[in-house]
């Protein structure tokens, strides 16, 4: 019994000792997956297949035309 | 790292306690609004009292055609610093306290061991418990542990069964948690306030209290103490963990669970904190007291599993209360025992 | 590579809930849940403001940092995007959240919440790209179409900005400089304040 306990102690104690401290939030890209959880990346599906410059491209258009400056002036 | 913590939440909370109090002697919104406005005329261009209205949160001009609690403010900086303090302080320091507690009970068990009758049993049984008083504690320790498992999982399941379980087990787990906690949750600030009342008799201050509390009952050194009914500890239990903190979690608990008032999120984020710190004390509180009702101390289990106690274990542990009983001029339930000694497998029926 | 960012123009907006009516429809929300809002500082009065508001993304998020059960993550592009089917509905995120953007279906007894609905910068969720079950949680995935927000790309005045942080940083530049006022970008420094974290070490030789 006296064993048994001590045993447990020392199982427990690491395990929630794992608790003590704030896990980072940080930004990881692996295989597909943003931390750990599935995701596909915007440019992964039948649209762009893929091709991650075209759907920058796409996207950085998308920007610089809420700038109604270069809207007026330009076109 | 952990100093730097430290440091960084004293600077926070201070931080939180100059946003409460400086309103108090600063301008007050309406002021800084109408400050605004004058600014309008003499320097139009400047939009500074605004901005700072916008940091102070209330704002009574401030509005939304969105409905629902608080849409209407913009920011609110006091999330930051719930989600520094219940991230920090309030996980790392509760953590190591439990770990602490359970390892000092570990030792102590080593060391001292069960604490076993030095007597042998008498035969005659003296009723320690009636049927109501158990039945109140054990609703009362029953729903307790099932909220300590179910909190515990909130706070620290994230860092301890998460990387073991995975995301979707852990989610199912979390919500069983969840849903358990909220529901059990009224039934033990029930049972806590009922148990106040039916105790609270046997828990004030007596005559003889102060010598166990300076030998500490003996707890290290075996010595025999007096004491009535209940102990100093049992007292400290009482009044620290059932009254005091039972109050403060049930309370803050209820604010937590019924959303649907529409109370607002520091008010939430405060009861937050109280209920966990709480929380964690009373667990810590909790393993000393399941200890020594269980595996710590001969005889102490079957007392309130049974009601009934052999009177070499009173004449032991409860001296004065023996000698009140055995005079017969009260006993637990008001009337005086003659259980003979197959009661002790029939307790739970009487 | 693009850190997705919005922007609210405090000058330029005129409170047409436009932003607002445009997310509802584009994402089909359901009653009581408000991914974005309007919200007016001194609302009747001389220097009125009005402040576009939903969740910003937040490079520190204090929503990640709180959840119980880890729903957050972020995309690559600085997205916080979260899994309905893990979330327990606890409220914590809603607590911790500077801007209220976390939506709750129900308000009910009990904490019985729901699972968490918010802003997703029209980035869907988990689920695969411009699937049906994608859509019924977290609306339409127009980044995966090579769009914007639809808020900021429906606003009216231009009042509101999404995207690239650097490109709209520099449009409201700009904008600053040709009007010579109004150069407070609201929220900013709590969304964005804190420094992004990055993965330790990016692939050698990777695309920035």
């Amino acid at each position: 019994m006296r064993k048994l306990l001590l045993v447990a102690a020392a199982a427990v104690v690491p395990l929630v000792a794992a608790g003590c401290g704030e896990k980072p939030t940080v930004t990881v890209y692996k295989q597909g997956q943003y931390q750990g959880k599935p995701d596909m990346q915007p440019w992964d599906n039948e649209q762009f297949k893929g091709d991650k410059v075209a759907w920058e491209k796409a996207v950085k258009a998308r920007t610089l035309g809420q700038n109604e400056y270069e809207r007026v002036v330009a076109h | 790292m952990h100093d730097n913590l430290a440091l960084r939440w004293v600077m926070r909370l201070s931080i939180a306690l100059v946003t409460v109090l400086l309103p108090q002697f600063a301008l007050g919104t309406e002021d800084l609004a109408k400050q605004q406005a004058a600014r309008q005329i003499t320097q139009p261009l400047n939009n500074a009292p605004m901005w700072r209205e916008v940091r102070k949160g209330e704002n009574p001009y401030q509005t939304t055609q969105v409905r629902g609690v608080e849409t209407n403010i913009l920011i609110q900086t006091e999330g930051q610093i719930w989600r520094e303090i219940r991230n920090g302080p309030v996980t790392i320091y509760g953590g190591w306290l439990l770990v602490l507690v359970v390892v000092a009970l570990g030792i102590f068990y080593w060391w001292r061991g069960r604490i076993m009758l030095k007597q042998p049993p008498t035969g005659r049984l003296v009723q320690r418990f009636t049927p109501w008083e158990r039945l109140v504690h054990w609703g009362t320790a029953i729903s307790f542990v099932v909220l300590a498992i179910t909190g515990l999982t909130t706070l620290f399941g994230k860092y301890v069964l998460l990387p073991v379980f995975g995301y979707t087990l852990f989610s199912w787990l979390a919500t069983l948690s969840k849903t358990l906690h909220n529901f059990v949750g009224p039934l033990f600030a029930v049972c806590a306030i009922i148990m106040f009342f039916t105790f609270v008799r046997d828990n004030i201050w007596q005559r003889g209290d102060l010598q166990w509390i300076l030998s500490a009952g003996g707890l290290f050194t075996g010595r025999h103490v007096p004491s009535w009914r209940f102990n100093i500890a049992e007292k400290f239990w009482f009044w620290l963990g059932v009254t005091f903190l039972g109050v403060a979690v049930s309370a803050t608990g209820f604010i937590l669970d019924f959303s649907n008032f529409g109370q607002g999120r520091l008010l939430m984020q405060l009861s937050n904190v109280v209920h966990a710190v709480g929380a964690l004390l009373f667990i810590a509180l909790a393993f000393g007291h399941i200890y020594l009702g269980t595996i710590g101390m001969e005889g102490a289990y079957e007392s309130m599993r049974n009601g009934h106690v052999d009177e070499a274990w009173v004449k032991e542990h409860h001296e004065y209360w023996y000698n009140e009983v055995a005079s017969q001029s009260r006993t637990a339930g008001g009337v005086p025992s003659t259980a003979p000694a197959s009661a002790m497998k029939e307790g739970w029926k009487t | 590579m693009a850190r997705m960012k919005f922007l609210a123009d405090a000058e330029r907006c005129i409170e047409c809930n436009g932003c607002v009516t445009a997310c509802k429809q584009e994402h089909e929300i359901p009653w009581g849940v408000n991914r974005r809002r309007v919200v007016t500082l001194n609302d009747g009065m001389p220097g009125e403001k009005s402040i576009s508001v939903a969740c910003m993304h937040c490079s520190d998020a204090p929503c990640m940092a709180v959840c119980p059960v880890d729903v957050f993550y972020k995309t690559s592009e600085g997205i916080v995007l979260h899994d309905k089917d893990l979330c327990i509905g606890c409220g914590y995120c809603f607590y911790a959240c500077p801007f209220g953007a976390p939506q709750f279906p129900q308000d009910g007894a009990f904490g019985l919440r729901g699972k968490m609905d918010k802003c997703t910068f029209c980035a869907g969720g988990p689920e695969p790209d411009f699937s049906a079950a994608e859509f019924k949680k977290y609306g339409r995935n127009r980044i995966a179409e090579g769009k914007l927000p639809a808020c900021a790309e429906r606003c009216a005045t231009k009042a509101l900005l999404g995207g690239d942080g650097d490109v709209i940083a520099d449009i409201y530049r700009r904008r600053v400089t040709t009007r010579g006022r109004g150069s407070e970008v609201w929220g900013w420094g709590t969304a964005y304040g804190k420094p992004e974290k990055q993965p330790a070490a990016p692939p050698p030789g990777g695309k920035s």
